[in-house]
């Protein structure tokens, strides 16, 4: 949704300016009135149910339930939070939880920078070409038709633990990171790197003090799409640990939701503070993601 | 667990039988790898105990505290995350599961995948009558798969004071319910709260109630079995000649309903028949407490829902909510036995469901205290009850959906009709 909203702010503000130039000048304070109102529209869908979340998650679990989503919290209670600390054991799984995403986020962007680099440069030999092509096949190839075989291969390797789940996040973002990183690599200059060469850089110092700082705006977009999967995967973590005790917090919430019973409250609470890393590293980072995004997509 | 040791798979996915055949190739390392983290002299055996009832977790948590401080030989580790036929696949089962008695874990108990639990003095304890229910959910000949730990007892929650105040009581045939409905009706009352956005209400209410209070259930489901593929219009046992009658039932309760009952899920029926906007709710126990969170003093009574003239037909719907298992595939299958047995105490199994509105599965269990229960005692320990019928109707088969559609208008025959075709070609399936 916000992605949508985004968008829609990068291309009207286009013909503002544009515009702007060749017919009649628009004040630089006036609005462009049609357009707010259908990015306020936008922005509601995000803002309502993050306010739900929100007020839901310090509610007392009668308040919760009376079918007013919509009210204060009155009295404002905090025992929802508790609940959900204490069901969760929210430090060790928040912890586990921050590592599988590390894990999976730093393998993912070197990983594919690396496989991307090596693919741009061989182009025109036959082995990078298809060898490209086999990576993005399996993006075609969805963790659910593999996560039989998964599950018993893991368990023999003995990686049924957060490692195993933090591999299979690199394995499985890889195809759509290579993808991203090799379109990118193709909008840098060639001659840049025959200069390094010409100063004695070996293939090594080329990628690592050329190539990778270049491709900085690439990498946060990559890793912001691998956080984003690692941290918000309910399935693979289900499936692939085997110990509860080394379990993710997306897994561990799953007894919050049942056909029987509702704790919105605790839900809600618990759901919050799963969210905030997501909120926060997107705050800080959204401007590299849709910069990152749109370098992908030209050329 | 060799894989000719097992009998004809009956209600095999490809999904089991794959993880079981796999599990039976891996057996070897299994056990090696058991024997290598065998216990050595007195230090206490870790079993994981897995538990399907996410709103016991904090009970159970103190029930385990309790277990560890009693003894020291076993430690208990409770799991409510993990996925259990993963945990199959991979050869490392939990040591000991307390699961809700269903299609879930059908497949299981059909491969021989848990161990025997004959010789226990556990199995010995356990009230006849339940057997046969849960040799109808799953069996696999010659074992008692599974022990039975709590049974929930469901009907109709009624609210005593709008009762009262209207001047009507108890019900117990057809025309004394309709006579209720009719009177509350009068008096601006609505007579049930409905809510049909949630399909798994109506199945477990109207749908299971109105057929089990008139058909026999364990025969009409033997003998769909025994006609297998043919169930259709010409069969004997079909589900257009056998449900028809208790579909109309259905149909003329749904006129007694709320008018928004097409958009209320069931968080909204609980908080509606809280606030007393309606005189009857159909659901079991579980929704007590559910409805105690708004309004924690409301009068509440229950009974078994009337579909004949005849009061002594009337039954409950009952479901064995917990039942404890250990697979064969544990190597500390003793351990496990001893915290079973610890459970399984009177003290304990009877404190655990009195807590929890459930009845006693032990042939010398207690009745629940609660008084909302009072309604549907004699009629547990009669043996008047049956299983859910769309709890004995394959996942596969919407028949949740097709409930739904009855309620909201569509023809009991065509749903009826549907469900006949879908029954035979699950037969095909597993045939």
């Amino acid at each position: 949704m916000t992605t949508t909203s985004f968008d829609a702010a990068s291309l009207g503000a286009r013909p503002i300016t544009g515009s702007g130039r060749r017919r009649r000048a628009r004040r630089p304070g006036s609005a462009n009135w049609p357009l707010t109102i259908v990015l306020a529209v936008c922005a509601l869908t995000v803002i309502v149910p993050i306010y739900v979340t929100v007020s839901m998650a310090f509610k007392t679990t009668r308040q919760a339930v009376n079918g007013n989503a919509f009210e204060l919290p009155a009295p404002f209670s905090l025992s929802g939070f508790e609940q959900a600390w204490r069901l969760t054991d929210f430090p060790r799984s928040f912890a586990l939880s921050v590592f599988v995403a590390v894990v999976a986020v730093s393998g993912t962007v070197v990983l594919s920078a690396w496989a991307a680099y090596a693919i741009s440069h061989n182009w025109q030999r036959r082995f990078f070409r298809w060898s490209f092509f086999y990576l993005l096949a399996a993006m075609f190839l969805p963790f659910p038709v593999v996560a039989l075989p998964q599950v018993k291969l893991t368990g023999m390797v003995h990686l049924d633990n957060p490692i195993g789940v933090a591999i299979l996040h690199v394995m499985f973002q890889l195809s759509f990171s290579v993808m991203l990183f090799t379109a990118f690599l193709r909008s840098i200059p060639g001659e840049l790197e025959e200069s390094a060469r010409m100063d004695g850089a070996t293939t090594w110092q080329v990628f690592w003090k050329l190539i990778f700082p270049l491709l900085a705006p690439m990498s946060a977009t990559v890793g912001i799409f691998a956080f984003l999967a690692s941290w918000n995967d309910y399935m693979m973590p289900s499936l692939i640990t085997s110990n509860p005790q080394l379990q993710t917090l997306p897994v561990l919430q799953q007894i919050f939701q049942t056909q029987f019973s509702n704790n919105y409250n605790v839900s809600f609470a618990s759901y919050l503070m799963a969210m905030a890393p997501s909120i926060v590293v997107y705050l800080f980072t959204q401007r590299w993601v849709m910069a990152g995004v749109t370098q992908g997509a030209i050329k | 667990m060799s894989p000719d040791q097992h009998p004809p798979a009956r209600a095999a996915s490809t999904f089991t039988r794959r993880g079981f055949l796999a599990g039976a190739g891996a057996l070897g390392s299994g056990l090696a790898l058991a024997a290598c983290g065998a216990p050595t002299g007195s230090s206490p055996t870790t079993i994981s105990f897995y538990l399907s009832k996410p709103e016991v977790i904090p009970y159970f948590h103190r029930l385990i505290s309790t277990y560890h401080s009693e003894q020291d030989k076993v430690r208990v580790v409770l799991d409510s995350s993990s996925n259990v036929p993963a945990d199959f696949v991979r050869n490392r089962p939990p040591d000991l599961g307390c699961w809700n008695y269903n299609f879930a874990v059908a497949e299981f108990v059909n491969h021989g995948a848990l161990s025997d639990l004959r010789d226990t003095p556990q199995a010995r304890s356990i009230n006849p009558a339940l057997w046969p229910l849960m040799r109808q959910t799953a069996d696999y000949p010659g074992r008692i798969s599974a022990i039975p730990y709590s049974v929930m007892a469901e009907g109709v929650i009624y609210n005593r004071d709008i009762f009262a105040r209207h001047g009507v009581s108890v019900p117990t045939t057809w025309s004394e319910l309709v006579g209720v409905c009719e009177r509350l009706t009068a008096a601006g009352v609505t007579p049930f709260f409905n809510t049909y956005a949630d399909t798994w209400t109506i199945a477990q209410g109207m749908f299971d109630y109105t057929i089990g209070g008139m058909v026999d259930v364990a025969a009409f489901f033997g003998g769909l079995k025994q006609e297998g593929t043919h169930v259709g219009p010409s069969s004997a046992t079909s589900f257009s000649r056998d449900l028809a009658a208790p579909m109309a039932r259905m149909v003329q309760l749904a006129q007694y309903s709320n008018k928004d009952a097409a958009s209320r899920h069931y968080g909204d029926g609980n908080t509606a028949f809280a606030q007393g906007k309606a005189a009857m709710y159909l659901q079991g126990p579980w929704a007590l407490g559910q409805i105690a969170l708004t309004s924690p003093h409301l009068n509440l009574g229950m009974f078994p829902l009337p579909v004949t003239e005849n009061p002594s037909d009337l039954k409950v719907r009952v479901n064995v909510d917990l039942a404890l298992w250990i697979p064969e595939a544990s190597p500390r299958k003793a351990a496990a036995r001893d915290f079973m047995a610890w459970l399984m105490q009177p003290r304990i199994n009877d404190t655990y469901n009195n807590d929890n509105d459930g009845f006693g599965s032990r042939i010398d269990a207690p009745a629940p205290t609660n008084p909302a229960l009072a309604g549907l005692r004699k009629y547990y320990s009669g043996g008047d009850f049956y299983l859910g019928p769309s709890q004995l109707i394959p996942a596969s088969i919407p028949v949740a959906n097709y409930a739904q559609a009855i309620v909201l208008g569509s023809s009991p025959a065509s749903q009826l009709a549907l469900l006949d075709a879908d029954w035979s070609r699950y037969a095909i399936r597993v045939a």
